[in-house]
C-alpha cells in the first residue's frame, strides 16, 4: 500500500533556522520591578533566570507577572518566586516540527536553545519566529500575493489561505467598566494573550493584553480599577477574507502579536488572529507549498 | 591627582522614572540647549534624589526599533510614515522606569581619573555617575574627560 505523507512548509527546517539568537535573561534573584523593565525594554514576552552558576534556572513570561499582579505581590518580590521551572530546552539540530509539537503538547510558548554545553542557551524559539521565517519564504516565492500579475495562470491556481479558515472563531470580550482583577481572571481562564473591551452595547472600543496589564502593574495602577483605564484604542482588525498573507505582514509591520477579526463592518468582531495560529499552520500563507510537497514517501 | 569631581558635570538635569518618554525626549532637546552640547543621557533619580537608572538615547530608539526589523530589510513596499506614528503612539503609554537602565556603574568623587577610562573602556560607556552619600553629585562625560587630557597633552 503507498502512504501518501503530506510535507509541510516546515518539514526539514531545523530550529537553528528560525531561533532568535538574542535571549533575555536575568538572575533569579532580581525583583520583579527590573524583570518588567527587561521584557518591555527587549519586547520579549518571557525572559530567562538564572542560577547563581549562571546556568539557565526558569522562565519568567507575562503571564507570571500578570499573576503577580493579581496576587498583589510587591514589585520587590524576586523573579524566583514566580517563574517557571526548569525551562524547557530544545537543541538547534532539532526539527522544527518536532519543536512545535513540543511546545503544542507541554502547552507552552517557547523553547530555549541548548548549544554545546549543559547550560550553554544559544537561542530561544516562539512562535513569532517560526511566523517570522515563514513570512520570508513566502515573500520571495513565485506565488507571492506581491507578486501577483492578473494574467499569471500560475496564480489562479494557488488558493492562498484566508484569515478565517486560520482564526480562532470564538472571541472574548468584557466590559470597559469591568475591573482589571475580573479581566485578569478571564484571561487566565480561557489562555488568552488579550480581550476585546466594548461598550454596555456591544461596540468594540479597545483591547486589553498581558502587555497593558504588565504596564499597569509596575505602575503601580490598582487593579481594581476599569479596563478602559488602560486599554489600547481603537481595535486593530482585520477582514475575514482577507489573505492570511496580508494580515501576518500587519502584525509583523506594527509589533503586534494579535488582530481582531471582522465581518463586514469592523464593529461586528467574529474572531481573532494570533501569530500562535499562523505557526500551529505549519506552512506557508498558500497551498502551493503544501500542494507541491506532498511527496510518496515509502511503500509497504 | 586628577579625580572625578575635577571633570565631572555638577549642573545637570536628572529625569524623573515615573514622566512619560514624550516627555523625557523633551527635556534631552532642553538640556541640550541649555548646555550647548548635546546631551545623549540622563540620570534618573528618585524623590529623594537617589540614582536610580540611566535613560539614553539608545534605550528610547531600542524601544522605537520594530520587533521584527530583521524581516524589513527584504521588503519594498512599506509605508514607513505611518509606521513612525505607529510606534510613536506605542511609546505613549510607557514611561522613564520602564525602559532606564537599572544596573548603572558609578564612581565616587575622589574615584581617579584613569580608573575611570578604564571603565569607560571595559563598559563602552560614555557617562557615568558621580555618587557622593547616595546622592548623585555630577556626572563624568566622555568629552569632558577627553578634552581635560587633550588639555594635558598639548600644554
Amino acid at each position: 500500500m503507498t502512504i501518501l505523507e503530506e510535507r509541510k512548509t516546515l518539514s526539514g527546517l531545523t530550529v537553528g533556522n528560525a531561533m532568535r539568537r538574542q535571549v533575555v535573561y536575568l538572575p533569579q534573584h532580581t525583583s520583579i520591578d527590573k524583570g518588567i523593565n527587561a521584557l518591555i525594554k527587549y519586547k520579549v514576552n518571557a525572559l530567562l533566570t538564572t542560577n547563581a552558576d549562571g546556568g539557565p534556572a526558569g522562565v519568567v513570561s507575562k503571564t507570571d507577572i500578570m499573576g503577580a499582579y493579581y496576587a498583589g505581590l510587591l514589585l520587590e518580590t524576586p523573579l524566583q518566586n514566580i517563574m517557571s521551572s526548569p525551562p524547557l530546552f530544545c537543541r538547534p539540530d532539532d526539527s522544527l516540527e518536532s519543536a512545535l509539537e513540543k511546545m503544542r503538547s507541554k502547552g507552552i510558548y517557547r523553547l530555549y536553545v541548548l548549544g554545546e554545553g549543559a547550560g550553554d542557551v544559544v537561542g530561544a524559539l516562539a512562535y513569532p519566529d517560526i511566523v517570522g521565517m515563514l513570512y520570508r519564504y513566502c515573500h520571495e516565492c513565485k506565488y507571492s500575493h506581491r507578486k501577483h500579475k492578473p494574467k499569471n495562470p500560475a496564480d489562479a491556481a494557488v488558493r492562498r489561505f484566508k484569515v478565517k479558515e486560520v482564526m480562532t472563531a470564538s472571541v472574548k470580550a468584557c466590559l470597559k467598566n469591568d475591573s482589571l482583577m475580573h479581566i485578569m481572571e478571564e484571561l487566565s481562564k480561557y489562555r488568552f494573550g488579550a480581550v476585546l473591551i466594548t461598550e454596555k452595547n456591544g461596540t468594540p472600543c479597545g483591547v486589553v493584553s498581558k502587555t497593558d496589564l504588565t504596564l499597569s502593574y509596575k505602575h503601580g495602577i490598582d487593579a481594581l480599577l476599569h479596563a478602559q483605564t488602560i486599554m489600547s484604542s481603537p481595535v486593530r482588525s482585520c477582514e475575514e477574507n482577507g489573505f492570511l498573507e496580508d494580515a501576518i505582514k500587519k502584525m509583523i509591520l506594527t509589533d503586534v502579536h494579535r488582530l481582531f477579526v471582522h465581518r463586514s463592518a469592523t464593529q461586528n468582531i467574529v474572531g481573532v488572529l494570533s501569530l500562535t495560529d499562523a505557526a500551529r499552520l505549519r506552512s506557508g500563507s498558500c497551498h502551493a507549498c503544501v500542494s507541491s510537497r506532498i511527496k510518496i514517501d515509502h511503500h509497504q | 591627582m586628577a579625580v572625578a569631581k575635577d571633570v565631572m558635570s555638577s549642573k545637570f538635569k536628572t529625569l524623573s522614572p515615573d514622566i512619560p518618554i514624550s516627555e523625557a525626549v523633551r527635556m534631552f532637546k532642553k538640556a541640550s540647549e541649555e548646555g550647548r552640547q548635546n546631551v545623549f543621557g540622563m540620570m534618573v533619580t528618585d524623590r529623594d534624589e537617589r540614582l536610580i537608572g540611566m535613560l539614553s538615547m539608545y534605550d528610547i530608539l531600542l524601544f522605537m526599533r520594530p520587533k521584527h526589523i530583521h524581516i524589513w530589510g527584504m521588503m519594498d513596499d512599506i509605508e514607513l510614515a505611518e509606521l513612525t506614528d505607529n510606534a510613536c503612539n506605542r511609546a505613549k503609554s510607557i514611561r522613564v522606569g520602564d525602559i532606564m537602565t537599572t544596573d548603572v556603574i558609578t564612581v565616587a568623587p575622589d574615584t581617579h581619573l584613569m580608573v575611570i577610562l578604564d571603565i569607560m573602556i571595559k563598559k563602552h560607556i560614555r557617562r557615568i555617575p558621580v555618587i557622593e552619600n547616595e546622592k548623585a553629585i555630577g556626572i563624568v562625560y566622555i568629552s569632558n574627560f577627553f578634552y581635560h587630557l587633550l588639555d594635558r597633552l598639548t600644554a
